[in-house]
């Protein structure tokens, strides 16, 4: 499984590698007719050493992988709530999000005392938001 | 040209004392002023502009509060600027040449143009000047240019591409063959000229204790003028290269501010430059004097270095 | 050569109560804000500076140089503590610092942590105390050329911590100068990888990377593994064997060699502009390992590795000031704040700083190094202090984490652009982990990447790209072989070590 997973990252990193060098690599820089270390020189060369290196991991696979499905769509899960979160930021603002955010993420990992999470949706926004705003004077998001 | 910038920016503050200072009266801010920087933490345009926030919040009793956003020389936080409502709670510092060659360069990609804003003011223009060690043996741009053409290739150093395009320019006439070395800041120049590993860079005023020292000699002015303490070094355009840059550091908010806005923060943005506390960081940060071309001055300086930057790039 | 009086005078200035009050006042705060996660030492002066305003200049100056002595401090907390490091130096310390946290002893894991990052911090002062002049003189000749060699000497120390997948950590060194190279090139200053971006200009936003891929990938693989969310973030013994919950002298001072060794290389690479806290921590770290009976106690809780890495990247910020108290050069951006501040206060940095402003100088150095014995006491106390907050459950202690990363990173970056890309770097680091692709080499090559290319460039300029031309550079080649000298005992290394375990 392990080697399975190994080899399919160095797979993913060929095609990482072409990807850059022939797509995004030429789209997004630009072109100069002077100079030893031109714009493209340095992203090229990485490319190169990344599609060397993932086909030396497909044909040979070393290192450990830690790779746990269920563990990773919580990873993710989580990873949704924050960037919802501060898309939510965006929009309507720290100091009323934050709480929310906070409360999610207690909820989603099983805290359920009453006590914690007073703290951790009231007590601790309302310290950020006297530390950042009041103390320091400084903008909040 | 120093007399006619004196004179707008003495006509341009009568006009704030006689027209402004009746509405600018009237007018306060409905919450705090954000002053963004369009530079990180640390750094001249960092330091003149916390230093004008906090002398702006003590003479109007405004809540102004300073907030680096950096990204693009200013590109970045101009281009939030531009989007951002017109009520004069924001308003934007930042340095004339990034924007101006982002203008000519991309400008179809840049989210705003010159119309985009409403300019304020003008802190200071900085003093370039093109230095070399005291002991180097030459004393100008044309002494630079034979030691090069006879010792193969003479290292000089730039850290903005303006600079790197006066050096081609100068490179070009005179078929020099100088080596062109890009830095990062004039920290890293001036070691690389202090060091020997360059000849001769630019720089814009941490030269100048040095040169009171005796360690560094001016060889030019970059700037369109002399500078006011080498009284003696010629300019770029005096020693026969049609080349200059004028950085200036300026203030801008969203086009469409309300007049009573607009002639506010003119008014406290004058106040504010002309204290003591803001010259004394200009003459330490920039080695300069403060410079506030007004509201009038600061755009028409944009429209015509555009000019000036077009020429620069041969477009 | 300034007057004797002027020193005396100077350093008793630093004495005066105003002052060392000023000072405290700065380390407590740097110690808060440096362990707060999601803020360290440069933000944290940053914050600091407008409330410097009305001070006079020593006061001043001192309170700012508390906040950053105490920053570095705070900063290794919350890596040992809980493994979020926000800064790449501090990843360097939570390498061997959590592990013994982890094992139950995180009071002695931040001692040793404190300790060391205060003798590396007063070793680079007495050297910029005694010898500034001179090495400042030494480290102008340490130009573009030798720079590169430097780097490249440095890399090959560091390939040492690549561990058991060469092919992994190549690639994980590569999409870290890839990323380096996002924004303006540093020979042409043309846009490159940037996607319409504007912010994008000066580069990935260097806070959003560090903290999305240390210490966000890391909060979202602790929740991710929390149940009820019951557990401490920390497990502490109840009933705590006392020698664990302190470093014993003889502990320490087995560490010296090490913490010597840790302060010299964050001295020289401190006292040259440009190349930072990183490469010094992680180069002592490796060196240390390297060197070390017993290699493989690395990573596992080991004191030499907390010492190494935080002597050498406390000694960074000491040594920073060599080239900007004597040549106005700032060599990080901690010390752009402090030329900063004294433009502020109206003293012009340069040359002719310790002629005209010699008691100011040497009062400064009076309370840089009361600094270092406040830090050590605040520390003493602050410790304590945190690990009591650790104590909270997992659930508090991260959510809290996420919302202070995510102010910290808006404050840092200027808005939640930096946020954003703070999260998407999480998921990378999050996954990097997962498939075993270092992310520490990612974040070391991420933060070298800039200074690489650039010195590259100069390095080909000045060369006219002809290799021969070394022959005017002596510095220079003895870096380069020195590089390849430890590229091949390393690999000479690791291969006795496989000849020795394959018969076991």
């Amino acid at each position: 499984m392990d080697r399975l997973l190994n080899r399919s990252s160095g797979l993913f990193f060929i095609a990482f590698g072409i990807f850059l060098y022939f797509v995004v690599i030429p789209y997004d820089t630009e072109s100069v007719d002077y100079g030893w270390v031109r714009p493209q020189t340095v992203p090229n060369a990485m490319a190169w050493i990344i599609i060397i290196a993932g086909l030396a991991q497909l044909i040979r696979p070393t290192g450990s992988v830690s790779a746990d499905i269920a563990k990773m769509s919580r990873a993710a899960m989580h990873l949704l709530i924050v960037a919802g979160g501060v898309l939510a930021i965006s929009q309507f603002g720290f100091r009323l999000v934050s709480p929310l955010l906070a409360l999610a993420i207690m909820l989603t990992v099983g805290e359920r005392r009453p006590v914690w999470l007073a703290l951790g949706v009231i007590g601790i926004p309302v310290l950020i938001w006297f530390v950042v705003a009041v103390l320091l004077g400084r903008p909040l998001p | 040209m120093k007399i006619g910038k004196l004179m707008t920016s003495l006509i341009a503050a009568a006009v704030i004392l006689t027209f402004g200072a009746a509405n600018a009266a009237d007018w306060k801010p409905s919450g705090p002023v954000n002053l963004q920087i369009g530079f990180g933490a640390g750094g001249e345009t960092d330091t003149l502009g916390r230093v004008i926030a906090s002398v702006m919040k003590e003479q109007t009793g405004w809540d102004v509060i300073a907030e680096n956003k950096p990204g693009g020389g200013g590109v970045a936080m101009f281009s939030g600027i531009s989007k951002a409502p017109a009520d004069g709670l924001v308003i934007g510092l930042g340095v004339n040449m990034p924007i101006m060659i982002n203008l000519v360069l991309r400008g179809d990609k840049l989210p705003f143009d010159l119309d985009s804003f409403d300019y304020l003011a003008t802190v200071a223009r900085a003093q370039l000047a093109i230095i070399a060690k005291k002991d180097a043996p030459f004393d100008d741009i044309k002494g630079l240019v034979a030691h090069s053409k006879a010792n193969g290739g003479t290292a000089v150093a730039f850290d903005a591409k303006p600079q790197e395009l006066i050096l081609r320019a100068i490179d070009k006439q005179e078929s020099a063959g100088l080596k062109l070395v890009s830095t990062k800041s004039s920290a890293e120049m001036l070691q690389f000229v202090l060091g020997g590993q360059v000849m001769a860079s630019f720089s814009a005023g941490t030269h100048i204790p040095y040169v009171e020292k005796g360690d560094l000699k001016v060889l030019a002015s970059a700037n369109d003028g002399r500078h006011n303490y080498a009284p003696d070094t010629l300019s770029l355009k005096e020693q026969g290269y049609n080349l200059f840059v004028d950085p200036y550091f300026y203030f801008a908010g969203p086009a469409g501010l309300p007049d009573d806005a607009k002639a506010a923060l003119v008014a406290a943005l004058d106040s504010a430059i002309a204290s003591e506390k803001v010259k004394t960081v200009v003459a330490n940060a920039l080695a300069t004097e403060v410079d506030n071309l007004g509201s009038d001055g600061t755009k028409k300086m944009l429209v015509d270095g555009i000019g000036g930057v077009k020429v620069l790039f041969g477009k | 050569m300034v007057d004797f009086n002027v020193v005396l005078a100077g350093l008793t200035d630093a004495f005066q109560l105003t002052n060392l009050l000023f000072v405290l006042a700065g380390v407590v705060l740097g110690q808060f804000v440096g362990a707060v996660p999601g803020i360290g030492p440069v933000m944290a002066m940053a914050i600091a500076i407008p409330f410097t305003f009305v001070l006079d200049p020593l006061p001043a100056i001192g309170f700012l140089v508390g906040v950053n002595k105490g920053g570095l401090v705070g900063g290794a907390v919350p890596a040992v503590l809980i493994n979020t490091p926000g800064t790449p130096d501090a990843a360097a310390t939570a390498l061997d610092g959590h592990p013994l946290a982890k094992q139950g002893k995180p009071v002695k894991a931040t001692k040793m942590a404190l300790y060391a990052s205060v003798t590396g911090d007063t070793f680079s002062d007495l050297v910029l105390v005694t010898v500034s002049a001179p090495l400042a003189i030494v480290a102008l000749k340490m130009g573009p050329v030798e720079v590169f060699a430097l780097m490249i000497f440095a890399f090959s120390i560091i390939a040492g911590l690549v561990g058991n997948s060469l092919s992994k950590g190549i690639i994980a060194a590569a999409l870290g100068l890839l990323c380096a190279t996002v924004g303006l090139d540093p020979e042409h200053s043309t846009p490159r990888l940037y996607f319409g971006w504007f912010e994008l200009y000066d580069g990935l936003p260097l806070a959003s990377v560090a903290i999305g891929m240390l210490a966000i990938s890391e909060i979202l693989r602790r929740l991710a593994s929390t149940n009820g969310g019951m557990k401490s973030a920390i497990e502490i013994p109840v009933a705590q064997n006392p020698e664990d919950m302190r470093v014993r002298w003889v502990e320490y001072w087995s560490c010296r060699y090490t913490m010597l060794r840790g302060a010299v290389i964050g001295t020289i690479l401190g006292a040259l502009p440009g190349i930072g806290s990183t490469a010094a921590a992680f180069m002592s770290y490796a060196s240390a390992k390297q060197t070390s009976d017993d290699p493989q106690s690395f990573g596992k809780g080991n004191l030499h590795g907390i010492a190494a890495a935080e002597s050498a990247n406390s000694a960074v910020v000491g040594a920073n000031l060599i080239p900007l108290l004597t040549l106005g050069i700032p060599g990080s951006v901690g010390a752009a704040l402090i030329i900063s501040a004294f433009m502020i206060h109206g003293i012009q940095p340069g040359p002719l700083l310790f002629e005209q402003q010699g008691r100011l100088v040497y009062g400064l150095f009076g309370a840089m190094i009361m600094a270092n014995f406040i830090n050590l006491f605040v520390g003493q106390v602050g410790l304590r202090f945190w690990i009591l907050v650790v104590r909270a459950p997992e659930s508090v202690i991260f959510s809290s984490a996420l919302l202070l990363c995510i102010v910290g990173v808006s404050m840092a970056t200027g808005g939640l652009f930096g946020v954003s890309v703070m999260l998407i770097f999480a998921g990378v680091g999050y996954l990097m982990t997962a498939f075993g692709y270092s992310v520490v080499i990612f974040i070391i090559a991420f933060f070298l990447g800039p200074r690489f290319e650039i010195s590259l460039s100069q390095t080909l300029v000045l060369l006219d790209g002809d290799v021969a031309a070394l022959v005017n550079y002596p510095i220079a080649i003895v870096l380069l072989l020195l590089a390849i000298v430890a590229t091949w005992w390393l690999g000479f290394r690791a291969a006795a070590r496989q000849a020795n375990k394959q018969p076991a």
